[in-house]
């Protein structure tokens, strides 16, 4: 189970794993883009998990997916990291 | 201490003269207080004119003091002008209630303080104030610290005016001690009011001492609802003398001018007086002035650095204070092991230190870490650090977690409309321009996933009448490393239903080729969950009931293997091929079956069993290790006991064994303990579990290896077998005669099940068709029929259980999901009417 692999999905348009820091680990697209992802998706993740913590402490965010017009950005969040893939989910 | 005595231990004069004090102590057991209120301290006081009219407001009433204030403002006017005259008048109220009180002593009765003028009209003042009864411990302070507030400056200048002994009686009610003088400097004030106020109080300081501590404890105690019987209650009260507690001692400054010193006393003011006249000439009073000097000031500046404020906030959120207390306590654990790990391990941070990272804002966190800061100033965070850092972070088990959710998310996208078709949910339609309504709940958990189910298809239903029953290939599972293999096996999880163990091998010998078991999710159709190689073909699978996380592989050495799926290691938990009564030949079906009683006398024990071509079928238990037992040995029946009338006895033929190999079982859906064995001669034999050495029955009719044979899962008198002879036929448990047969096609039927939503309905694979039979609409032809691509033969059937899905095999090492649609309505699945159905249509056919 590889990164490579993930991005060799079909309609995967781009991947990466940034550190806690907002420094990509790993990317397949370029870095301005990179970084401005990585940017405003810590922001949101930061909201999206303190709204699930607020409702209930004991509970965590464990995976989040943007829908939109033109293709799903899926984050599965962490301590350490963010993984992000963007996908082109219909062809 | 009753004012008479305390006048007399400090005025000298008390006993004699203009006052006269009575000695209230004597006959002071009248005294009545309520038991549950101290304000209402019966008052006392009146003026001397009030004699006549005043009546006592014994104890037991419960009012409160100020009600009294009523009787004393009437008087106050008439005596309070100066000092020292409402003092005397005081002192005289104080004198008299004593006898009024003696005289209504046994008077319980509620009474009401009243005034009247001479004239007898009531004057009765009213209370400015009532009150509450609940509160009265807390009101009289109230009252009295505002009395005091207000008399300060009045205290002083009047205190000296005052004789000690009405200072504390005045005072007895709400405290004892400074108060008293405030009491009486009050009095000074000639406002009726406050005056009334003190004497009201004036309950003798005795009765009042001792009422108060009575009730003092008696306010400790709850309050009771007085019911009507409480108060017609005769409560008797009784009241005992506390010692004198002297409180205040003030040298009086008047003097009697009937004492022994009142000489000396007028001589004294008389000498004042001339003195003061005299003051003007004298030498001796000369005003003279001084002046005092005055250091000269000094400026001094200091200047300090800016101060330099900053404005910190912080969102307290309801998982933050959660995540704190929390820390509190994993800090103290993690401290000592952090320690050791920073020391040891460049590498990898731990994890208390990781918190502190993403951008914590809580102060809470920065303090918790302090000490894993020193940590990382020892670490000294460098470059390479974080770069091995991020490795680590790729190389840790939540990472590849993440992403294999991630790749089910992806592959959820994109197999959207055919995951949807599988599980029976409406297709998600894109259309670029709209916003595609989502059915299916995103969420990459498994648990999850299988939440979100069945909605029936509304557009199937309309369409029905239209288009005919047919097949639709939703996707297949295959990958590089199937490639070429020949599918020989489909087996469902019994408890995870997304979950297909996929056995690939090939029948021949010749074909032989490596193996593989392969452990499929219908969430992620492009790679194989796991993966379990082997250099033997793999023959069959099935995957355990009781525990669902053990697969059984047959191999074509003969051997088994029992792997556990949920680790990922090619090894398997358990393996005959050491076992010395293991299979010689190619193990071609394997199933758990879970049986009632076992011969070892534990109840629902679940064994294995499993058929192979060295005419054995062989029962296996997991005890120490894989132990076998035989539970039949399939001997090739001659067709001596086949006798029809005129054949004659075929010659005894030279064979190489005398076993016969076994294809295929099916133990019976309700009594475990008979099952269906089908050969390679040809023949079915119905056997049970406690005769190993003879069949129950046997039924011929194929001609040829007998590939599957299954029961009927609704109704248990009906069987199915197929064979490479071509056909399928239909069997009747009680009839050794083929109930219905077909020959569809010249090819070599591999497999056949029947559908688990009815009863009429069944598949067959053979080489190069998949079938779907329906006996219901037509037992002269299929359904559907579906072919296979030129040069892949369908080797496999397996249907979904909750789904109108059917799974195929084939030999290039695919197994494609197919749905069934437009498929009749499957009616109910009667059990006993599919034989009467079938019986009254068909007649027998011959086989």
């Amino acid at each position: 189970m590889e990164i490579g692999e993930i991005q060799s999905h079909k309609g995967v348009i781009g991947t990466m794993v940034v550190n806690a820091e907002g420094i990509p680990i790993r990317t397949t697209l370029d870095n301005s883009t990179t970084v401005q992802y990585a940017g405003l998706l810590h922001h949101l993740t930061m909201k999206a998990k303190s709204t699930v913590r607020d409702i209930d402490p004991q509970n965590d965010l464990t995976f989040l997916r943007i829908r939109s017009k033109k293709h799903e950005i899926m984050v599965a969040p962490d301590k350490e990291y963010l993984l992000i893939v963007i996908q082109n989910p219909c062809e | 201490m009753t004012p008479g005595k305390h006048s007399g231990s400090s005025a000298r004069t008390a006993n004699a003269g203009a006052w006269r004090y009575r000695d209230f102590r004597g006959g002071e057991k009248g005294w009545w207080t309520t038991p549950q209120l101290v304000a209402t301290m019966p008052v006392s006081p009146a003026g001397s004119h009030k004699q006549q009219n005043f009546r006592l407001n014994i104890a037991t009433q419960p009012k409160k003091s100020i009600s009294f204030f009523a009787t004393m403002k009437a008087t106050s006017g008439k005596g309070y002008t100066g000092a020292n005259q409402s003092r005397m008048a005081v002192s005289k109220t104080v004198l008299i209630p004593p006898e009024l009180k003696t005289a209504d002593k046994t008077n319980l009765s509620i009474k009401t303080m009243q005034v009247f003028d001479i004239n007898g009209t009531d004057v009765t003042p009213r209370p400015l104030y009532h009150p509450d009864p609940l509160t009265g411990t807390a009101k009289p302070n109230k009252l009295l610290t505002s009395q005091e507030g207000s008399l300060g400056p009045e205290f002083i200048s009047s205190h000296s005016l005052y004789q000690n002994t009405i200072n504390p009686s005045m005072l007895g009610q709400f405290t004892r001690s400074v108060l008293g003088s405030s009491t009486v400097s009050k009095s000074s004030v000639s406002t009726s009011e406050s005056i009334a106020e003190d004497l009201e109080e004036p309950s003798y300081k005795r009765e009042r001492l001792t009422s108060f501590t009575d009730l003092q404890v008696i306010r400790a105690a709850p309050e009771k609802i007085v019911t009507k019987e409480d108060r017609e209650k005769n409560i008797e009260i009784i009241l005992t003398e506390t010692e004198t507690l002297r409180f205040f001692d003030l040298p009086t400054v008047m003097v009697s001018v009937e004492s022994e010193e009142a000489e000396k006393v007028t001589q004294r003011n008389k000498n004042y007086e001339v003195l003061c006249r005299n003051r003007l000439g004298n030498d001796l009073y000369v005003e003279r002035m001084m002046q005092t000097f005055n250091g000269a000031p000094k400026n001094k500046d200091v200047q300090c650095d800016k101060i330099i404020m900053e404005d910190k906030g912080i969102m307290s959120t309801a998982w933050d204070l959660y995540d704190s207390y929390n820390a509190m306590e994993l800090l103290s654990l993690s401290v000592k092991p952090s320690v050791v790990e920073s020391s040891s391990e460049t590498n990898v941070l731990p994890k208390d230190q990781d918190q502190r990272l993403p951008g914590s804002t809580t102060e809470k966190n920065s303090e918790t870490s302090s000490l894993m800061d020193i940590e990382n100033v020892i670490l000294a965070k460098i470059h390479e650090d974080e770069e091995d850092h991020s490795d680590a972070i790729l190389k840790s088990d939540k990472f590849h977690q993440d992403l294999f959710f991630m790749e089910r998310v992806l592959m959820e996208n994109i197999f959207q409309p055919k995951l949807a078709a599988y599980r029976q949910l409406p297709v998600l339609k894109e259309p670029e321009p709209e916003e595609p309504e989502d059915f299916l709940e995103s969420a990459t958990h498994e648990e999850v996933e299988e939440e979100s189910k069945k909605e029936e298809e509304e557009e199937i239903h309309a369409e029905e009448s239209t288009i005919p029953a047919n097949l639709e290939r939703l996707w297949s599972f295959s990958c590089d490393l199937t490639k070429g293999l020949n599918v020989s096996s489909l087996a469902w999880n019994k408890t995870n239903p997304d979950l297909l163990a996929v056995g690939y091998g090939h029948f021949g010998f010749k074909e032989q080729k490596r193996g593989l078991a392969c452990c499929w999710s219908i969430k992620n159709p492009m790679w194989p969950e796991r993966i379990y190689q082997s250099p033997y073909g793999v023959t069959a699978v099935d995957f355990s009931i009781g525990a669902p996380n053990l697969l059984a592989v047959g191999y074509h050495n003969g051997t088994i293997a029992i792997y556990n799926v949920r680790s990922n290691s090619n090894v398997p938990v358990l393996d005959s091929s050491e076992s010395p009564q293991k299979h010689l030949g190619p193990v071609w079906q394997l199933q758990w079956i879970e049986q009632d009683r076992g011969t070892t006398g534990d109840d629902k024990r679940e064994i294995l069993v499993s058929i192979s071509a060295d005419g054995r079928i062989a029962k296996w238990v997991i005890r120490k290790g894989l132990d076998c037992y035989d539970l039949m040995r399939l001997k090739r029946t001659t067709t001596t006991s086949n006798r029809k009338g005129g054949e004659k006895e075929k010659k005894d033929e030279a064979l190489i064994s005398r076993q016969a190999p076994g294809m295929c079982f099916s133990f019976h859906p309700k009594d475990t303990n008979i099952y269906l064995a089908g050969t390679e001669e040809g023949h079915i034999h119905k056997c049970s579990c406690s005769y190993n050495e003879q069949y129950l029955n046997t039924y011929r009719g194929h001609k040829g290896p007998v590939y599957k044979v299954t029961w009927n899962p609704f109704c248990h008198d009906v069987f199915l077998s197929c064979s490479a002879d071509w056909g399928v036929i239909i069997w009747q448990q009680e009839n050794v005669k083929p109930f219905l047969s077909f020959y569809p096609t010249t090819s070599v039927v591999y497999d056949v099940a029947w559908s688990p939503k009815s009863s009429y309905i069944f598949a067959a694979a053979n080489e190069n068709r998949v079938e779907i039979w329906d006996l219901h609409i037509s037992t002269l032809d299929p359904l559907i029929v579906n072919t296979a691509n030129p040069g892949i033969k369908f080797t496999t059937i397996l249907f979904a259980k909750q789904t109108d899905c059917l799974l195929v095999g084939d030999s290039d090492g695919q197994v494609s999901v197919y749905e069934l649609r437009n498929m009749p309505t499957a009616l109910e699945s009667g059990r006993g009417d599919v034989i009467d159905t079938l019986l009254g249509s068909k007649s027998n056919q011959p086989a």
